[in-house]
């Protein structure tokens, strides 16, 4: 029951929401999410233009592509907001719908060439986590372990570097190679994501997990693992309910279970409704009797 | 050995001049004031010579050496306001930041940072709050909090952005008993400050800003009502007090 | 002034209506357009030269996907006739063509066959099965119906068309005991075709093959990890040698499928690529109908014989 594809899409999905989950938090706290729904949709146009050029549909070459064009919109965003009077949202919108559309288009020269279809580059739109084999989740393994590894290393200077990115550089912390890093973190978890959740719904994973976590403490590292857990579970118990009839598509799935738990804990968690509900009684009711 | 030394700093931004040729040379020791009206450049002329600002012309030296970023011996304190209060950290570790420099990168800090930063914590008055989630921090906790991270620092000379705005009594005399503390230490404190009334009781130095460096001294021969007049213009309104 | 502008409005509407006023049959050029390279093929064959026959879709190309741009539409303009398959083949097209029948002469090959010779869909009781070209006798008729299409529209030619009619479906019947043959070769419990989407159950009716897709009758059909374990499942129940990939669809659920196997201990190889929804390159063999049937027979039985 449990061998062969079915148990590789749940790891590969497990790995992808672990570290979607970690480099999620971080982008989260920098209030940044958004930016990575950006640069999720900018890895289309990487992925067609790669293939176009190559005539590869190999992986590590659209995943090469992808993570080019991922990247270069963050800066762009940064650039738009640094030298015009644009503001964030407008820049990210921009961006995003830009890149998102030449995306397209290049994909609709992909679909017109003879060997287009077969490449099977219109997946990553939506995702295709059904299709995934050891080779992807090597990727994504990989992926999974460089994240862990170096939210570790660098994980107090990045604490920091969000919260007060002025005192960081007043005490000499390398700021822009610790941006740098953490947006090459986020692009590595796009383009290794994409292939199971497609470009429009990475940046769900990269978002719920980390919203959801930050309802339950009031801790960096416990908001970290929960976020990453919630990322993982997420992943699993998408792929075991998609497995259950034929038909159903992974991805969205995934994305919907995340949902839920946010849902929940945005009801039940110590931060969340039912409990303001409560400490409001409570309140009143100590009004009523003093 | 002048604490610092500012020559012709000018500082533009959209091509308005905030800042134009200031020049000012402060000795060490003392406690100063950096006074001004409102939008007379003081916070700019605080991260121009912090070197927070790339589009800065002018010769700025701290304790006798250019200003690197990474030289420890400088502990600044922002305003409160800069910072979002709803990250998820407790004040204990607000205050173990200061001790990031002394740390190393990919380290994690020691058991001596650790000791230090409560400390730090302690002589601002808030060991108690060492586990609380900041957000749930009042404005002059916060402030404490921040002031202790810079102590953490053990830093030479320190730069402080409106440390008593917002901040209830009790607090402000906290954190200038810290600061007076520093100066018997002979370290050397600079300081914007709004609140004209409690310039001569706090400071033995001042430094008058208004788009330039318009008078700079020992408070008692510098903050007298016809340099206030010089650098607040017509904005001064409580003359008889001072 | 407003006058004047009412004037212009008026002028220019009346050149617009007048420019989009059907051609007389004297002043045609015989520009045709099909939807498919199959029903390209055969227009061309009928036609022996005399009309300039285009095809919108080329080699490699998704029918069932396929969004038409504003060239293809500009295409689709100039065209005196045009064909397409039908039976929602071209799946994301059906609006343009409501729109050009108003104006020219569209016709729906697949929908000219009787509905009870054809395979009903298994997503949808209203629709078919719309790969109607894999049976040879089903695409003969199809043939046949663009061929009185053709006499009707361009009368001129009706001799020279009812001969090289004739002519193509004599090739086809060659076509039916080419494959045939070649199909005994296989023995009859391996005439089993899996391959990326059910786009052969009418190749499979005619020429006796169990047949299965991963996806269904058109490619934008979701699949999941089910329907990837329910494959994986039956290739190795039936111990199947040989898979096929398409060349219009993507591959990677199929080398998913032969890893899954493989894990199981069983081997599969892919035995070649067929041609589903397109044809072959053009100007080779592969590039026409005969050729590109051949193509797959060929393929398909050298791998499972």
């Amino acid at each position: 029951m449990l061998s062969g594809n079915l148990l590789w899409v749940l790891s590969g999905t497990m790995l992808l929401g672990i570290a979607a989950g970690i480099t999620g938090t971080f982008s989260f706290l920098q209030k940044q999410s958004l930016v990575g729904d950006a640069a999720a949709h900018a890895a289309l146009p990487g992925i067609a233009l790669a293939f176009l050029l190559t005539g590869q549909k190999e992986l590590p070459i659209l995943m090469l592509g992808a993570g080019i064009t991922s990247a270069l919109s963050v800066y762009c965003i940064q650039w738009i907001v640094s030298f015009s009077k644009l503001k964030a949202d407008a820049a990210i919108g921009l961006v995003l719908t830009v890149f998102f559309g030449i995306g397209v288009v290049f994909l609709t020269v992909v679909n017109r060439s003879p060997l287009g279809n077969q490449s099977g580059l219109n997946n990553f739109i939506f995702g295709k986590a059904a299709t995934m084999t050891k080779a992807d989740l090597m990727w994504l393994f990989i992926s999974a372990t460089i994240i862990i590894l170096v939210s570790l290393l660098l994980y107090k200077e990045w604490k920091l570097l969000i919260f007060d990115p002025v005192y960081a550089k007043g005490i000499g912390l390398p700021i822009e190679a610790l941006k740098a890093t953490l947006t090459v973190l986020i692009v590595m978890t796009i383009v290794t994501g994409i292939q199971a959740v497609g470009v429009i719904l990475m940046s769900a994973l990269l978002i719920i997990p980390a919203a959801s976590a930050k309802l339950w403490t009031k801790k960096l590292s416990s908001m970290l693992v929960l976020s990453a857990i919630i990322g993982g579970v997420s992943g699993i118990t998408g792929t075991f309910i998609s497995a259950m009839r034929t038909g159903l598509s992974t991805g969205p799935i995934i994305v919907l279970v995340a949902a839920a738990i946010f849902f929940l804990s945005y009801f039940i968690s110590p931060s969340g409704q039912i409990s303001k509900f409560r400490r409001k009684m409570q309140f009143r009711k100590q009004g009523e009797l003093g | 050995m002048y604490a610092l030394t500012v020559e012709n700093l000018s500082v533009a931004y959209d091509k308005k001049t905030v800042l134009e040729n200031a020049s000012v040379s402060v000795p060490t020791g003392h406690l100063s004031a950096i006074i001004g009206p409102n939008g007379a450049g003081k916070s700019t002329f605080l991260k121009a010579i912090l070197n927070q600002l790339p589009n800065k012309v002018g010769r700025v030296e701290i304790l006798g050496k250019v200003f690197e970023p990474k030289s420890l011996v400088v502990g600044y304190v922002p305003q409160r306001n800069a910072v979002d209060w709803d990250f998820p950290t407790n004040a204990l570790d607000i205050v173990l930041m200061g001790r990031y420099g002394h740390t190393g990168l990919f380290r994690r800090p020691s058991k001596k940072d650790k000791i230090l930063a409560q400390q730090a914590l302690a002589s601002v008055g808030m060991e108690d709050f060492a586990d609380r989630s900041i957000g749930q921090l009042s404005g002059g906790q916060q402030q404490r909090v921040f002031l202790a991270r810079a102590l953490a620092q053990n830093a030479d000379i320190y730069f402080l952005d409106e440390p008593f705005a917002g901040v209830d009594a009790a607090t402000e005399k906290t954190i200038i008993d810290i600061l007076k503390d520093l100066k018997a230490q002979g370290k050397s404190i600079f300081v914007v400050h709004h609140d004209l009334q409690t310039v001569k009781d706090y400071f033995d130095y001042t430094i008058l800003l208004n788009k330039t460096i318009l008078a700079s001294g020992a408070t008692e021969e510098v903050f007298t009502p016809a340099q206030l007049q010089k650098t607040y213009g017509g904005k001064l309104f409580m003359m008889q007090n001072v | 002034m407003k006058r004047f502008l009412g004037v212009v409005v008026f002028s220019l509407s009346l050149l617009l209506f007048g420019c989009s006023a059907d051609t007389t049959k004297e002043d045609r050029e015989g520009v045709v357009v099909a939807t498919t390279g199959q029903i390209a093929d055969a227009i061309k064959a009928i036609s022996g030269g005399h009309l300039q026959v285009s095809a919108l879709m080329g080699p490699g190309v998704d029918p069932h996907l396929y969004k038409a741009t504003q060239s293809d539409l500009s295409k689709l303009d100039k065209a005196e006739v045009i064909f397409y398959n039908g039976l929602h083949l071209e799946g994301q097209m059906l609006d343009i063509f409501e729109q050009m029948s108003k104006s020219k002469s569209v016709l729906a090959v697949g929908e000219t066959l009787n509905k009870s010779d054809l395979l009903a869909s298994d997503d949808d009781a209203m629709l078919h099965d719309p790969h109607i070209w894999f049976d040879i006798e089903l695409w003969k008729g199809v043939v046949q119906a663009i061929g009185t299409k053709l006499q009707e529209e361009y009368p001129e030619f009706k001799d020279d068309f009812v001969a090289n009619e004739k002519e193509y479906l004599k090739q086809l019947d060659e076509l039916q005991v080419y494959a045939k043959n070649r199909v005994n070769e296989i023995p009859e419990k391996q005439r089993i075709l899996v391959t990326a989407h059910d786009a052969f159950n009418y190749f499979g009716r005619s020429q006796g093959f169990d047949v299965r897709g991963l996806q269904g009758l058109s490619t934008d059909s979701e699949y999941g990890v089910k329907d990837v374990q329910e494959m994986v499942n039956f290739l190795v129940a039936n111990k199947i040698k040989a898979i096929f990939i398409e060349s219009s669809v993507s591959d990677k659920a199929m080398k998913a499928v032969i890893e899954g196997a493989k894990e199981k201990g069983h081997d599969i190889v892919i035995g070649g690529e067929l041609f589903s929804d397109a044809m072959g390159a053009e100007g080779t063999k592969e590039g026409t109908y005969i050729g590109m049937y051949q193509h797959n027979i060929d393929t398909i039985v050298d791998a499972l014989k």
